[in-house]
């Protein structure tokens, strides 16, 4: 059996459970994102950015109504990247 | 959430329960069906006294209040728009569903009118109205948009029976069953949600 080897950009909790969630809706808010993986802003912020560096993710920052807004969205690598990352996952699980 | 080396196993129940928070959210908040509800049920009421006990013949011009709403309501959504952390892809659709809804709604309107259907207008718009309402139900799995769809086409049915100033009385039954009664239960979910 191949083995396929884990995203080192994925393999990482909270990256991970980022990703699980923008994989779900269409883009989120940094807030959204703080309170459902219960991350510090300094931690959430880190690992956004390398999301973004690693081109899975866009962030999208602007003002509503005189308010900062954070905007994050998964990008077409990023679902291809999480794609491979399940099955990467399903590989190991049917040992 | 601490930063930790996750087996397989973890990695796969994270990947679901994050994906289940996400999807769970209805994400509406319920304002708009509420807005929209009681104004129209107003109108409808409004209609029906000015035309029954009063013998007014230009009673509809209290549906112009329509117009001016929709200009309130384009400067309140701007500012609700900052309540909403998140934007599903079910909640874009939803929009365009309603979107599409107007639109078709505007051109009976205009249509019936041009052409001196007057009769029609009440169980058109009721046929109409059923379609956003049940798609939003469905698209939202959310069961009281789906009954209150259906009712209104039901109420759409009866309502070509009846004399035309009785009319306005099944569409005001229809928005306090498809609007009203949908959008307190999906302010209380979105306040538990948030």
């Amino acid at each position: 059996m191949e083995f396929k080897e884990l995203d080192p950009i994925l393999h990482s909790q909270l990256r991970l459970a980022v990703m699980s969630l923008l994989i779900s809706v269409k883009e989120a808010e940094f807030t959204f994102l703080k309170e459902k993986t219960n991350a510090t802003s300094g931690n959430l912020s880190v690992q956004i950015s390398k999301l973004k560096e690693a081109g899975y993710i866009e962030i999208i920052k602007q003002f509503n109504n005189n308010y900062p807004q954070t905007i994050c969205k998964i990008t077409q690598q990023g679902i291809d990247a999480f794609e491979n990352y399940v099955k990467a996952l399903q590989s190991y699980m049917k040992l | 959430m601490e930063e930790k080396q996750l087996s397989e196993k973890e990695s796969f129940e994270l990947i679901t329960s994050m994906i289940n928070k996400a999807k769970g959210r209805i994400g509406e908040t319920g304002t708009s069906y509420l807005l929209w509800g009681w104004l129209i049920l107003v109108c409808c009421i409004v209609q029906f006294v000015s035309l029954y006990f009063f013998n007014y013949a230009n009673s509809y011009y209290i549906w112009y209040a329509t117009w001016i709403f929709l200009i309130f309501q384009f400067f309140y959504f701007r500012k609700q728009k900052k309540l909403i952390t998140v934007k599903t892809y079910t909640g874009e659709i939803n929009r365009f569903v309603w979107l599409a809804f107007f639109i078709c709604t505007v051109l009976v309107i205009f249509i019936s009118i041009y052409l001196k259907y007057y009769e029609i207008i009440y169980p058109l718009i009721l046929v109409m109205y059923g379609m956003p309402t049940f798609l939003s139900g469905i698209i939202l799995k959310f069961r009281p948009l789906i009954i209150g769809g259906v009712c209104c086409w039901v109420f759409s049915f009866f309502s070509s029976f009846v004399a035309s100033e009785y009319q306005s009385l099944f569409i005001a039954a229809a928005v306090i069953v498809a609007w009203i009664i949908p959008g307190y239960i999906l302010k209380q979910i979105f306040k538990k949600e948030n």
